[in-house]
């Protein structure tokens, strides 16, 4: 009971990065129907920015802050730079090739400057477990599942309360008729992909002080992240939530029953078949095509 | 045939480049990278073909490579097998597992079948690494012995031209594939969809295609690798490598043929140079790609190309004939006709619901061959969903199609082309990148015989067929005088030019039943005179035509039958004077008290 009890918890907060991170990629997707491909690393982005400032003395909520914004700005510019030029016309693919190459410098980037080894975050919720039954988790660890709730509640309030969220919402359905509308859609575009890093960035903020920040914590976080977001069916934020926190919570039950070693390939295979039963996703529309 | 010189002139120089390069004597590391270069080509060339063609986009192919390399490399170290089966055996395993990646095009496309290529990369490095006893984990299988065949040791020289024989025949391959009735086809699908179903081609069967040789290149070079090797380790196949591949087809000009090359030589190239920078390495890869990106979108040939037809092509009159030309034989363009008097098209009861809306209502329609027969209907009365349903866009909620007295609700609309049901779209659906003449003989698809086979080894058939259908091409422009724009691109033609088209290319696919859905929407009055002519003369040769048009003047001049829709029932039908004069008809266009309007207005105009 106690073992069952501490995968869910761990699965959980494994579950509250994926479904962070996947967040964000439906959030730059709604805005340009297109991603950062590699937005694995601006979750390591943050955290690793994160580490640094708090070496450097500042406190650990301003250093987050920081983090978070530099973040943003990184994000801001990559939809700008990367991004909207490579997007223009339906199925292009140009982007996915761009961002690719953005991500591969921001991790090189890191193992040349911050070195390849882990740093430690230190944080007053990461320094003793909770223990319920047989289970024990630090409190971090917690706060994932519930800031990754937290933050699908925020973002659909900003999404139908908001001005900008009803032009966010309105560049999604229609960029051009937007566009009529006095709406900007390259602005939303700008301010989505910086939204989008800002919440990757506080997911890596979040699980450096049990993971420790390494330039290569995000490349496979991000992949699974952008399989959750299309297994989801990419279309609202609720479902890409669920299906990030369920598929944290498989991973650590495939570790217990099946093997550490068989993880990724049968939490992939899991992926695989989700998409063959669900072409559109799990929670996705299906889109009648007019002819 | 410009195409065809291009492709012998790359063939001859690449030849006589690696002839030179063995007179040069290389060192024993130059011919290394030589063979390895070589083998990444034919993954490129693989690639090619569906990215450039199919436009389906693979981020898994370093794990087909891969699994073709293990393949080969678990057979001859754990059963001893000799180069070419186990080669072979490789082969055939990629190709199935390409198959199977293909299977989900069916339904999706674009990024979801991107996510689902990375995760079978990712599925098949896993097992690579876990699954010890087959794979070797980490340490990956080592101690292959060197290939032999037919008692010849496949000693590095003799190795040297295996490998380069091999790519050759995937050259070869890429281009007797792309400029085919297989290559055109999986242009179309990539272009418009619902054009290339409407057309007879099978979207599954063609993007599964695709996959398989793309898949089968990819497996023919991992089997290469191992027996160049010698031992085969997880860490060559990795996603990484996947990106890779994509950069090397995207850097040399997707859809080129000498892309692949180009862009694969380029990158190995300076991967070799930037081995010095160690930790910058990478680094320098990522800021490389962007650069690239920025730089040539187009790729190298792709930019190379447009700078060329920027500084060498005039601007050149170009006449645009009259059409219908009555000088074209209308018997050699659609052959068959159909007698008269037959009842082509018959539904009872057709009726189709989206949700709780009702877009067809027990609709009875009944066409006789060699007429024309008219749908109207103000704006969503469900004309197009009649057409949609007939073309088998749409499946039919409840009620009966029948087409020469067989039942074809609910067929799949490639096979009910195939049967001789052509359509045109509101929206012009031409295949934008394609030429004008390649755009009429996509139509032609369905009429081709010859095999894969047959088209890969060039053998007569394919060459009979190809002249016969290019010359019948030809003939079509002819007949709706286009024929100076055949080598033009079809999304640079004006509107009126692109309907034309559009006709042309239904016609080619010798339809019994051709479906027009608003066909003068936005020509001109001289162009609409031309259209009416056109489906007289159609009809009058055994064509069965159903029009959809708003139109009105054009419909009661050129119908035989008009059937009136208003919200999805057929309120009247009859000639086109009868359903002039039903008030039934007067009120759904006029509203209330039309009638009394339309008959003033009937007087006024009379004056």
């Amino acid at each position: 009971m106690g073992e069952i009890l501490q995968y869910l918890l761990t699965g959980l907060s494994i579950g509250g990065i994926y479904a962070l991170v996947a967040l964000g990629f439906y959030i730059m997707w709604e805005a340009t129907k297109a991603a950062n491909f590699t937005h694995g690393d601006v979750y390591m982005f943050g955290a690793v920015v994160c580490v640094v400032l708090v070496e450097r003395g500042f406190p650990l909520l301003i250093a987050a802050a920081m983090a978070m914004v530099a973040a943003a700005a990184v994000g801001a510019l990559i939809e700008r730079l990367l991004v909207r030029p490579f997007n223009k016309e339906p199925n292009a693919i140009g982007w996915m090739l761009t961002t690719i190459a953005i991500g591969i410098v921001i991790e090189s980037t890191a193992t040349i400057t911050y070195g390849p080894l882990g740093r430690p975050l230190a944080s007053p919720l990461a320094e003793r477990p909770i223990r319920f039954g047989g289970a024990g988790i630090y409190p971090q660890e917690l706060l994932l599942p519930i800031v990754a709730i937290l933050a699908t509640i925020a973002l659909e309030l900003f999404y139908r309360r908001t001005t900008l969220g009803r032009a966010m919402r309105a560049v999604a359905v229609n960029p051009t008729a937007a566009g009529l509308m006095g709406i900007n859609p390259f602005r939303i575009a700008m301010i989505a992909y910086a939204l989008a890093a800002a919440i990757g960035a506080l997911a890596g903020i979040l699980i450096a002080p049990v993971v420790q920040a390494t330039p290569t914590m995000g490349a496979l976080i991000g992949l699974k992240a952008f399989g959750v977001a299309i297994v989801a069916g990419i279309a609202n934020a609720r479902g890409v939530v669920i299906v990030g926190i369920c598929y944290g919570v498989i991973e650590k039950f495939i570790e217990a029953y099946i093997s550490t070693g068989a993880r990724n390939a049968v939490g992939f295979t899991l992926m695989i078949l989700a998409l063959l039963l669900f072409p559109q996703g799990i929670f996705g529309r299906r889109e009648v095509v007019k002819v | 045939m410009k195409e065809r010189w291009q492709f012998l002139i790359i063939l001859a120089l690449g030849v006589a480049f690696l002839v030179v390069f063995r007179q040069t004597e290389p060192t024993g590391y130059q011919m290394g990278l030589m063979m390895r270069c070589m083998i990444l080509m034919i993954v490129t060339i693989g690639l090619n073909i569906l990215i450039g063609h199919a436009g389906l986009v693979s981020l898994g192919q370093a794990a087909l490579y891969g699994l073709g390399a293990y393949v080969a490399a678990w057979l001859a170290v754990k059963q001893g097998m000799q180069f070419l089966p186990a080669v072979a055996a490789g082969i055939i395993a990629t190709a199935i597992f390409g198959a199977i990646l293909a299977y989900p095009t069916v339904r999706v496309r674009g990024v979801y079948l991107a996510v689902i290529t990375i995760a079978f990369g990712l599925v098949f490095q896993n097992i690579l690494v876990e699954w010890l006893s087959v794979t070797g984990g980490t340490q990956g299988l080592i101690g292959i012995p060197r290939g032999n065949v037919f008692g010849i040791s496949l000693t590095r020289p003799i190795y040297f031209w295996v490998v380069a024989g091999c790519l050759i025949l995937a050259f070869i391959v890429q281009y007797n594939i792309i400029h085919s009735r297989y290559g055109r086809a999986m242009r179309a699908t990539a272009q418009s969809e619902n054009a290339a179903k409407a057309l007879g081609i099978n979207l599954a069967g063609t993007r599964t295609l695709a996959f398989v040789i793309s898949a089968a290149l990819a497996g023919l070079a991992g089997g290469l690798y191992t027996f160049l090797n010698l031992f085969v380790n997880y860490e060559t196949f990795t996603f990484f490598h996947s990106v890779s591949f994509l950069l090397m087809v995207i850097l040399g000009g997707t859809g080129s043929l000498a892309g692949p090359l180009i862009g694969t030589s380029i990158l190995v190239y300076i991967a070799e140079i930037l081995q010095d920078l160690q930790e910058w390495q990478i680094l320098a890869y990522g800021v490389l790609l962007a650069v690239v990106m920025f730089v040539m979108p187009r790729g190298i040939v792709g930019t190379a190309g447009e700078l060329y037809a920027r500084l060498t092509t005039k601007p050149r009159a170009r006449e645009t004939q009259a059409w219908p030309n009555r000088s074209v034989p209308l018997a050699d363009i659609h052959g068959e006709g159909t007698e008269r008097g037959q009842l082509v098209l018959k539904t009872d009861g057709l009726t189709l619901r989206f949700g709780g809306l009702t877009a067809v209502d027990n609709v009875k329609l009944e066409v006789s061959s060699g007429t024309v027969h008219a749908l109207i209907g103000p704006n969503g009365a469900g004309k197009s969903s009649v057409l949609n349903l007939i073309s088998g866009f749409y499946t039919p909620t409840s009620g009966t199609i029948a087409f020469f007295g067989n039942s074809i609700a609910g067929h799949p609309s490639y096979e009910l082309a195939r049967r001789g049901i052509a359509r045109t779209f509101q929206n012009t659906e031409l295949f934008g990148q394609m030429n004008v003449l390649e755009n009429v003989l996509v139509g032609f698809h369905a009429h081709y015989r010859n095999t894969l086979f047959e088209t890969l080894f060039r053998l007569p058939r394919f060459g009979h067929e190809e002249r016969r259908f290019l010359a019948q091409a030809h003939q079509l422009l002819n007949f709706v005088g286009l024929s100076d724009y055949a080598e033009e691109e079809a999304r640079n033609l004006p509107f009126g030019h692109q309907r034309r088209l559009e006709i042309a290319r239904a016609l080619a696919l010798r339809p019994k039943l051709l479906l027009l859905d608003e066909p003068a929407a936005g020509l001109t009055h001289g162009e609409i005179e031309d259209l009416k002519a056109l489906i007289r003369l159609l009809a009058d040769n055994g064509v069965t035509v159903i029009l959809v048009e708003h139109h009105v003047e054009m419909v009661m001049t050129v119908s035989d039958h008009v059937t009136v829709l208003d919200y999805g029932r057929v309120i009247a039908s009859g000639s086109a004077a009868q359903v002039q004069d039903n008030p039934q008809v007067i009120e759904a266009y006029f509203g209330t008290g039309g009638a009394e309007f339309a008959r003033q207005h009937a007087v006024a105009a009379a004056k």
